[in-house]
């Protein structure tokens, strides 16, 4: 009986405070994403760009979200529809966001599975980018491809930019309406 | 022996410390000592020497009784015992007058119906020697068979009578009559026996033979006479004559009508259980007021009383059964006493509780005693059965008392709130009730939360009431409880309810910035709780420090909280009133937004200084700390900056060669840094050019000393001090710009009176309609315009003389015509009123378009990004998005979206859902 009451006198602290720490950690760590985010759409929503525009989904806690980027004009990508989907880490803006194109695009530096290869979405990333920034970046992305991903079109690009238009223009399907 | 005393000791200690002390003395423990065994048998041999001489007595009779049943032949000696048998029998016997005749004569000294009975003439010789034979041969049988004839004749006589007198309802003094009556029956029972059979006997055995006789009397009127219906009348006796006994009428009396207007002088009464003058008394008097001097009327009364019931206790009323309704009765008065005594006595100090125990040692007790002395269970009417009243039954009848006193307080504690400070001995008496028990404190908490619910936390209380309230609450909690368990518990729900009311900040920091002078003054109290500011003033030296003593390890004094804490309980060391209601808002950023607001609205106004404003910050920045309050800062630092710039400005325009010129007034500034004040709403427009110049010539001034900063001007907020010449009247006085702006375009130099409409000055001062309309009517109730028809206004130039306006109204009648101007005047200034509200409800409106707007981006970046949406979901989404969520219905931004849809920058497509239109 004293070895049992010693038992728990001894574990039962341990884990309250395991179950204590955890979740009190994460959700300040929550807390302060959301504040932050939360921000960013403000900032969003009172001074828009042209051509770009971002807002979470509707599943409530503000980590994902979709943005919508309208092709620039003299690209090739004029007057498109070009969603994205961003998921947010839980030490955003520590970390970068999942940035993925949702809409299928042909673009030497985004992959068949809409994958991005972006320096500021990876390695370059640091916390003074935003939604609006990484949104800015992808736009002139869309005019001036890098860093090939899809080899066949970054060639096409430098070869033959109407050829490259058309493949665009047959890769492309709105989103919108579902 | 020896070793297990101090054995016994110790386990008995041990016992103690486990057990309460109480459970000890149930069951005592069994070891018994020598000595006490020897007493237990001393005691038992005795118990059997009575046995043995009862048991003789009874030998005797059943010795007899088998005498007469064995000789049947009549012998000369059972020949005499039964002529003596016959006498005595007709001696005794009752004749069977009936009630009626013991009805009429229940007032009389009974000797008149004694002797009507037949009860009183002596026995002849005869008789008195077949008396004393039986007497001397068998007594026992003698005394059984009258006490069967005793039953019989009463329940032939006497039994409907009564019953029939019990049932009659109502009558005053019943029970009195009934034992009146029965008194005289049991005269009429024994008187006999008592006069002429009892001396016949050896006097220690007289009190049993009597003893016998009353057991069968009292025996038959039970039965007869239920006590179930006794009872409530016995109560109402009783009540009748304790309320007079225990003072309690002369309280009820006090409370009712002013003794001075009696008989017109004060009636000095040395006696009296009154606490009001008991209060006023010194100590000793106080000593003997209670005592000595007893009221006349109470003696009275008591004597009454207790002849009553010494008469019940006669008749055999008394016992048990009486002591109950006796206790009854006294548990009532004693709650009465202490209603009609100390209900709304609420003075500090409070000496209350000390009234009351005094009261209870002399007067409630003593009337207990004495009663209990003549109701006693012992039949036998020896001393030994009477119920003994004790020092600890007196003490234990204070307690009692207290633990009343404290629930009357707790019953009026709203109200005592209410008064508070001047009640504050009240809550005096309170807290030594809640010190005595712990289920108290939960009794207080629990009652008062409910009363607050009823009373207080509803819609019909105003904010700054229930503030006022609340800050009493603190008040007289920290009195009562000084840990602050009880303050925690009651606030809770005060402060729930205070979060949720949208204009508490509001009136907390208005209260915060109110004038403490005019904290005292009566007119403070209605609107503003002027008290915060005085409040705010005192010297806090705690303020900072004490926020983290539960981690100060070096705190010596340090104590666990208290038992009944809740679990989130915080120990507040002070009764801070501004802390408490400062900390009701999650953050200090909604109450430093509303500080900058009001802050911002009494600067923009015309004074001579800001000193109140800058004493209450620098207050404020004691308790939050500076960065906190820094915005505000910067607002009273503008204002003092702008007049300072304000004097170089007119330097630097002297030395430029300006020159005042005519007809244009001064311009005074204030120059507010836009970034950390409010946002202000007003309405447009477009000010005289006269002002308009005067403001660039200031905006250039202001440019070339401070670089890259730009002025713009606010022209809806200021004030302008206007002065108008019209033919015979006029006027100056301060009124608001765009008012100022109205008038100014009437003026004209034409000798003509300048007429213009609502829409002209509209255009021309690029002012929305209602507001022009506003200006106007103020001016209408000025009377310096008068409106024409309907939305044109005229300069009135020349005041109508007064005879002359009466002439204008109504012909004949003289005493109507001033009124109805005077009704004229105010129906101007109700209508300028009216219009100034449509004007602030139209800013208003604009306002929230402006807001709407802001709510259009976010349903833009919805709809472009997660595709046509539902009305519901939009808001829903809106709800999640917009910080400080979304303040509209459903049904205002079906109509907002209604609008964009016929704007056609959206489109509803399939199922109602929202589209955007690219």
């Amino acid at each position: 009986m004293d070895y049992s009451m010693e038992d728990t006198q001894n574990s039962a602290p341990d884990a309250q405070q395991a179950s204590k720490l955890n979740p009190s950690g994460q959700k300040s760590d929550t807390q302060s994403v959301t504040k932050r985010l939360q921000a960013e759409l403000m900032q969003l929503m009172l001074s828009p760009s042209p051509g770009i525009s971002a807002f979470p989904d509707a599943d409530g806690n503000l980590l994902s979200w979709t943005a919508t980027i309208t092709g620039p004009t003299e690209t090739p990508y004029e007057g498109l529809t070009l969603k994205l989907s961003f998921a947010f880490p839980n030490n955003y803006p520590y970390s970068p966001p999942t940035v993925l194109f949702k809409t299928p695009i042909y673009h030497p530096n985004v992959d068949f599975s809409g994958r991005i290869c972006l320096d500021i979405l990876k390695d370059k990333w640091s916390a003074v980018y935003n939604v609006s920034s990484v949104l800015l970046s992808l736009q002139s992305l869309l005019g001036e491809p890098n860093n090939p991903l899809n080899a066949q079109a970054a060639e096409l690009w430098d070869s033959d930019q109407a050829e490259f238009k058309r493949h665009v223009l047959a890769r492309h399907q709105d989103l919108d309406d579902e | 022996m020896l070793s297990t005393v101090p054995l016994n000791v110790g386990r008995r200690r041990v016992c103690g410390s486990v057990f309460s002390p109480a459970s000890l003395e149930g069951h005592p423990p069994k070891l018994i000592s020598d000595f006490q065994r020897e007493q237990t048998l001393v005691a038992s041999f005795q118990e059997s020497t009575d046995c043995s001489s009862t048991f003789k007595a009874d030998s005797q009779t059943t010795s007899f009784a088998t005498i007469g049943g064995s000789t049947d032949a009549a012998s000369p000696e059972e020949d005499a015992l039964n002529q003596a048998w016959q006498a005595a029998k007709e001696f005794l016997s009752v004749p069977n007058l009936g009630f009626e005749l013991l009805y009429n004569f229940r007032n009389t000294d009974g000797s008149q119906v004694l002797k009507e009975w037949n009860r009183l003439s002596p026995p002849s010789k005869e008789t008195a020697e077949a008396l004393e034979y039986l007497m001397r041969t068998s007594p026992w049988t003698l005394f059984e068979w009258y006490g069967n004839d005793i039953r019989r004749h009463f329940l032939v006589n006497f039994r409907t009578g009564l019953s029939k007198l019990l049932k009659s309802p109502g009558e005053e003094g019943l029970l009195r009559t009934i034992v009146d009556c029965l008194q005289l029956a049991r005269r009429i029972y024994l008187a006999p026996v008592v006069h002429y059979l009892l001396p016949l006997i050896a006097t220690p055995h007289q009190g049993g033979f009597l003893a016998q006789l009353q057991r069968a009397f009292h025996t038959v009127v039970q039965y007869s006479l239920p006590w179930k219906k006794i009872s409530p009348l016995l109560a109402r006796e009783l009540t009748k004559d304790a309320v007079v006994i225990l003072g309690i009428d002369t309280l009820d009396e006090d409370s009712d009508a002013d003794r001075m207007s009696l008989d017109g002088t004060e009636m000095e009464r040395a006696y009296s259980v009154s606490y009001k003058d008991w209060k006023q008394q010194s100590p000793e008097a106080q000593a003997h007021m209670m005592v000595e001097g007893e009221d006349c009327r109470v003696t009275i009364a008591r004597d009454r009383l207790l002849a009553f019931l010494n008469g019940l206790q006669l008749v055999g009323f008394g016992g048990d059964q009486a002591q109950k309704v006796f206790a009854n009765v006294m548990n009532i008065m004693m709650g009465d006493f202490i209603r009609a005594a100390y209900a709304g006595e609420w003075e500090s100090p409070s000496t209350a509780p000390q009234h009351l125990e005094q009261w209870v040692e002399n007067v409630y007790a003593q009337l207990a005693v004495r009663v209990l002395a003549i109701i006693h269970s012992d039949p036998a009417g020896t001393q030994s059965g009477a119920m003994e009243v004790n020092f600890r039954d007196v003490e234990k009848w204070q307690a009692m008392g207290i633990a009343r006193l404290g629930k009357l307080r707790v019953s009026e504690l709203f109200d005592v709130i209410v008064d508070w400070p001047a009640s504050s001995g009240a809550v005096e008496d309170l807290r030594r009730f809640t010190n005595n028990s712990s289920g108290a404190r939960l009794y207080v908490t629990h009652f008062f939360s409910i009363n607050l619910l009823q009373r207080l936390l509803h819609p019909g209380a105003s904010t700054v009431e229930i503030l006022q309230v609340y800050i009493s609450i603190i008040r007289a909690f920290h009195i009562l409880d000084p840990k602050g368990v009880l303050l925690d518990r009651i606030a809770r729900p005060i402060r729930r309810y205070l979060r949720d009311r949208e204009d508490t900040v509001k009136v907390i920091v208005s209260g915060l910035l109110a004038d403490p002078a005019t904290a005292d003054g009566p007119a403070a109290t209605a609107d503003t709780l002027a008290e915060l500011a005085a409040e705010l003033t005192k010297v806090q030296h705690h303020s900072m420090q004490n926020n983290r003593s539960e981690l100060d390890y070096d705190d010596l004094y340090w104590v666990p909280d208290p038992v009944d804490a809740a679990p989130d309980y915080k120990k507040s060391k002070s009764a801070d009133v501004i802390d408490s209601l400062v900390s009701l808002f999650d953050s200090k950023e909604t109450f430093v937004k509303e500080m900058q607001t009001l802050l911002a609205d009494r600067l923009i106004q015309k004074r001579q200084n800001y000193d109140q404003e800058i004493t209450v910050l620098e207050l404020l920045k004691v308790r939050f700390g500076d960065s906190a309050l820094q915005a505000c800062e910067v607002m009273l630092k503008d204002i003092s900056d702008s007049r300072r710039f304000e004097l170089t400005v007119r330097n630097d325009q002297i030395l430029s060669g300006y020159r005042k010129q005519a007809g244009v007034g001064k311009l005074h500034a204030k120059i507010l840094s836009r970034f950390f004040w409010p946002e202000f709403q007003e309405q447009e427009f477009k000010v005289p050019d006269e002002i308009a110049k005067l403001q660039r010539r200031y905006a250039t001034c202001f440019e070339k000393r401070k670089d890259s900063r730009k002025l713009m001007w606010r022209n809806a907020l200021g004030q302008v001090t206007v002065e108008l010449e019209l033919k015979n009247h006029t006027f100056k006085d301060e009124v608001t710009t765009w008012q100022a702006t109205v008038i100014y375009a009437f003026q004209s130099d034409s000798s003509e009176p300048a007429t213009k409409t609502i829409p002209e000055l509209a255009d021309e001062l690029e002012m929305t309609a209602p507001l022009v309309r506003s200006a106007c009517l103020f001016w209408v109730s000025k009377r310096i315009l008068t409106e024409v028809q309907r939305d044109t206004f005229r300069v009135l130039e020349t005041l109508p003389a007064e005879d002359e306006e009466r002439h204008a109204h109504a012909a004949g009648d003289f005493s109507d015509a001033s009124d109805s101007d005077a009704g004229d005047t105010a129906n101007a200034a109700a209508a300028a009123e009216a219009a100034a509200a449509a004007a602030a409800k139209e800013s208003a409106e604009a306002a929230a378009m402006e807001k709407m707007n802001v709510y259009w981006q976010f349903i833009v970046g919805m709809l472009t990004n997660q595709g046509p949406m539902a009305l519901s979901r939009i808001v829903m989404m809106l709800k999640i998005a917009v910080p400080g969520g979304f303040p509209f219905s459903n049904e205002e931004l079906r109509e907002f979206l209604g609008g964009m849809v016929s704007k056609g920058k959206l489109e509803i497509v399939n199922g109602g859902n929202y589209k955007i239109v690219h």
